[in-house]
């Protein structure tokens, strides 16, 4: 199985420990992975704010990048829902007939990492251990944009060692929304002080997502408050085993 | 400023030209509609006594009282019923069933009765037009027998006989029931209510609090 | 109490307006309280309701094909309405419509009207303009006399005093029905306002209202409601004007079986609310003997007219998409500075604008999708959401203010940074330098100058890692061969 990896701009620059782990992953799970060095960004920044025709010209970009790979993986649920829900009306609002065919050759092959474990290798054990308390935050875009339904649980579930906590209200956003939090920071502050309420009183060790952006949020405020919990990509748990258990922990 | 006549030719083309891209079937606005997807349930699949038995739980759920006649026994039922209320004086519709005016009590016959008249009644006795078991509600057409609206608005109390017959389960058995539309309708479903202080749910503001249920087996 | 100014043009933008709000407990204590309650009220309903997905979708399409054809249903509408003894007439603005209300109260003679709760008549702004030509203007639905009694301003649109507790509504009554005994106990404070209206819907003549559904079949006008107030109103008065949307209008009837099922459990998550009312043009002998209609445009055409917009008029105003909005939930109606507030509000205010006001309030979402996961006619309000925030930018790429604008220099600079792979590079290389001045020992930012100030306020962020994620797989790439 050949797949190949967009790492996203935000984990390239600020979780690359979450690209590690996933290609730890995917090749103990025998993937054989490529990375293209030129990759850069989906445009998602760019589309939410309104700036579409910046957003189109990444896009573009992007899908040229990726004529020829097989399977596109992205350990970003946000990244993933902004390709499919969003490039369409782009390209149909910018693009011409052979671009909007360029998209709807490229988009079959675009797969979220819980999605390709699950949907493409058929796999749910994947071999991890990860002893502690977790619990999960369901992202926005992966919870509504992308339906990933039991994917996440089915994974979780199956690593030895997990002692899994639901969170209540998991389904309520955690306020980040992207440059939500910049235009209107007092509003995302108080969705986020809500949200951690609720993660705390989880007393897990470690909130797991298939999104750094909203861990990145969510972290950040653990971080400051000095909380006694830590976020963590869902890769990271997935890559870690006895012999090899996450970096962090190393 | 607009005149009636511009305002309203001003709307249409307005509105004309928003649409005009629209793809149409063919011009037939009767054909795009009967195109529309219906994927809902339409039918239910109760029993007639299921139906029956859904009906007073749901009615019940609203405090209403329901109690099983049949036709028989009708008057007799509806007497015990105006007995236990307490109550005297009741404004009926000019179409109801005079064997339903049973002796001992005060009836005020709807021939164009005043306001200030229906205000003196204690309660209104009425027939309905059908009932949807779902989710508990009384249809009235205010047809002779259910009359004017303001007979069963402005009374406290409300007497409503229903025969199983005009039961149906669904709310779209309601519609393919009746095909021709009536030019008044209200549907009741419980006493009024309001939760529009801190969410508590108080039950009658206006309109009648107390709804009785003579459920008819014909 | 609260100050909120609900009208769009006078309205500070959300950022600011969510202020006071954010730092009032009891308004946001009462909120949560209340969008919980109509939600888990909802959920249930909507558990048991084995068809609900495909109600949704023939509510959807029923709406999405009225407004493909609006033309002639409202044609259809007006002729039937005009044979069964109503009165049609067309306003293309507020402004119209009000005139239009005036001349017919005039016509009446009527120096009072009593009114049923609309939305329609907010967005105009009726009562004011009324009031100011010497029409007294009664609320006649609970919620609504609480605000109009108060002088306060609606926060929802289906519970819209829900900011306001108990001992607030009683203090407002007793001061102004002159009760000096009155409890807070709610089911006290209705009986209050029960009486204090049935003087009221025995001795005025004429009525207000809007309303929820026009059946273009029939020529026929349907209410739902729960209080009864309305019932009162549209069967008392000898006049009665309806004050209604273009969009309402349904093709048939038998429309109603879809719409009714999917408003009572998205409104207020029960399975019918307690009255709905039809009625059709004039009825000798029951109801008003005169019946006018005003069909109101301002600005709906012009929603119409663009295709991914024109959504926006599925709406049949359950409120559904603010009781599950986690924005919402925070805020209440009062920060969005319009008569509509929340994830509808959000979209059809600024098009009722023209793009000329709110134009903040495209951008008060974090995106969730929990709206368009609940709107029962599928309104895809999120996209909705994104077209007209690409709409404002295209309003700010002209505009000389831009230059700036932080924001706005910060994204096309960004956009150039991702053009190539090389610039991308070398701007995380001098990012990871340059914020190392701001990097704790432990490898923490605690602090960022200007708009990363907008993070660092209530979040720390990790230090840019030494290595970023192609970095490590160029050197390992390199090692293994």
């Amino acid at each position: 199985m050949r797949a190949s990896l967009f790492i996203t701009c935000y984990n390239d620059t600020l979780f690359p420990e979450t690209g590690r782990a996933t290609t730890r992953l995917l090749e103990r799970l025998g993937v054989e992975l490529e990375f293209l060095q030129g990759q850069t960004c989906c445009g998602q920044m760019h589309a939410n704010s309104g700036f579409r025709a910046e957003a189109f010209s990444q896009a573009k970009r992007l899908i040229r990048l990726y004529e020829d790979a097989e399977n596109l993986v992205i350990p970003g649920s946000s990244c993933v829902a902004m390709m499919r829900d969003q490039y369409p009306g782009i390209f149909e609002e910018l693009g011409n007939e052979s671009q909007r065919r360029e998209l709807a050759a490229f988009l079959p092959k675009v797969y979220e990492l819980s999605e390709f474990l699950v949907d493409k290798l058929h796999v749910e054990d994947v071999g991890a251990y990860f002893p502690h308390r977790v619990t999960y935050h369901a992202s926005c875009h992966g919870l509504r944009g992308l339906h990933l339904g039991e994917r996440p649980f089915k994974l979780l579930s199956k690593v030895r060692g997990l002692e899994y906590v639901p969170v209540e209200n998991m389904e309520r956003c955690c306020g980040f929304g992207g440059t939500f939090s910049v235009k209107n920071p007092e509003i995302s502050q108080a969705m986020l002080t809500v949200k951690l309420h609720d993660v705390l009183s989880t007393r897990a060790e470690f909130c797991t997502a298939l999104d750094n952006s909203c861990l990145m949020h969510l972290g950040g405020a653990m971080h400051r408050q000095y909380a006694a919990m830590r976020t963590i990509h869902m890769a990271e748990i997935l890559a870690s085993t006895e012999s090899s258990p996450m970096e962090a922990l190393a | 400023m607009n005149t009636p006549v511009l305002s309203r030719q001003r709307i249409l083309n307005r509105v004309r030209s928003a649409t005009a891209t629209v793809a149409k079937h063919g011009g037939q606005l009767a054909e795009a509609y009967a195109a529309l997807p219906r994927p809902y349930i339409r039918k239910g699949q109760m029993s007639a006594e299921g139906r029956l038995e859904l009906l007073i739980e749901r009615l019940r759920e609203y405090d209403a009282e329901v109690v099983e006649s049949t036709m028989d026994a009708l008057p007799v039922t509806i007497e015990a019923q105006l007995a236990a209320s307490g109550k005297h004086r009741f404004v009926v519709p000019s179409g109801l069933d005079p064997e339903w005016l049973v002796g001992g009590f005060d009836w005020k016959i709807d021939y164009n009765l005043t306001t200030a008249e229906i205000e003196l009644a204690e309660g209104v006795v009425t027939a309905a037009s059908c009932a949807i078991a779902d989710s508990g509600t009384i249809v009235l057409h205010h047809s002779p027998g259910e009359g004017r609206r303001v007979i069963t608005l402005l009374p406290d109390w409300h007497l409503c006989i229903l025969r199983a017959s005009q039961v149906v389960e669904t709310l779209p058995e309601y519609f393919d029931r009746f095909r021709a539309v009536p030019a008044l309708i209200t549907w009741v479903s419980g006493p009024s209510a309001t939760a529009d202080i801190e969410m508590t749910r108080i039950k009658g503001v206006h309109g009648p609090r107390f709804l009785h249920v003579i459920l008819v087996r014909d | 109490m609260t100050t909120a100014i609900l009208d769009p043009k006078l309205a500070p933008p959300f950022r600011e307006a969510v202020l006071p709000v954010l730092r009032n407990p009891m308004l946001r204590k009462n909120v949560a309280h209340a969008t919980e309650v109509i939600q888990n009220k909802r959920a249930r309903l909507v558990a048991e309701k084995r068809d609900w997905q495909q109600l949704r979708e023939a509510a959807s399409a029923i709406r999405a094909h009225v407004l493909e054809n609006l033309g002639a249903y409202l044609e259809q509408f007006e002729a039937r309405c005009t044979a069964a003894g109503g009165v049609v007439h067309w306003a293309s603005t507020a402004d119209e419509a009000r005139q239009i209300i005036l001349d017919l109260l005039r016509e009446e003679h009527a120096t009072e009207a009593i009114k049923i709760k609309t939305m329609t008549s907010a967005e105009i702004e009726l009562n004011p303009y009324l009031e100011a030509a010497g029409v007294r203007v009664h609320e006649t639905d609970l919620a609504e006399i609480i605000l109009q009694l108060g002088k306060e301003e609606p926060s929802h649109i289906v519970v819209p005093a829900l900011h306001i507790n108990r001992s607030q509504v009683r203090e407002i009554f007793s001061r102004t029905m002159g009760l000096k005994d009155l409890s807070d106990d709610p089911k006290e404070l209705t009986g209050a306002a029960r009486h204090y209206l049935r003087e009221k819907f025995l001795n005025i003549p004429t009525a207000i209202s809007g309303a929820n559904f026009l059946i273009a079949e029939t020529g026929s006008v349907a209410v739902v409601e729960s209080e009864g107030n309305g019932r009162m109103c549209l069967t008392l008065p000898q006049a009665m004007i309806s004050v209604v949307g273009i969009e309402k209008v349904l093709p048939r009837f038998q429309d109603l079986e879809v719409m009714l099922q999917v408003l009572a459990r998205s409104a207020t998550g029960e399975r019918m609310n307690p009255y709905t009312s039809l009625w059709t043009g004039v009825t000798p002998g029951d109801g008003p003997q005169r019946f006018h209609v005003v069909l109101l445009d301002n600005e709906r055409s012009s929603i119409l007219a663009r295709p991914k917009e024109r959504q926006t008029l599925k709406c049949i105003r359950c409120a559904a998409c603010m009781n599950h909005c986690p924005v919402y939930r925070q805020t209440g109606g009062h920060a969005y500075g319009s008569c509509y507030p929340g994830p509808i509000g959000a979209i059809l205010t600024p098009q009722l604008m023209r793009m000329h006001y709110a134009e903040s309030l495209p951008f008060a979402s974090s995106l969730c999708g929990a709206c368009y996961e609940v709107c029962p006619v599928k309104i895809d309000i999120p996209a909705v959401l994104l077209d007209l925030r690409a709409d404002v930018v295209n309003i700010e790429r002209k505009q000389a203010k831009r230059a700036f604008d932080l924001m706005y220099i910060g994204l096309r600079v960004a956009n150039t940074l991702f053009a190539r792979a090389w610039i991308f590079h070398a701007t995380q290389r001098i990012g990871r330098i340059g914020l190392r001045l701001f990097t704790g020992k432990d490898g923490w930012i605690k602090r960022l100058p200007s708009i990363g100030g907008r993070w660092t306020e209530n979040r720390d962020l990790r230090g840019l890692p030494n290595q970023t994620f192609h970095e490590w797989w160029e050197a390992r790439a390199k090692e293994n061969q």
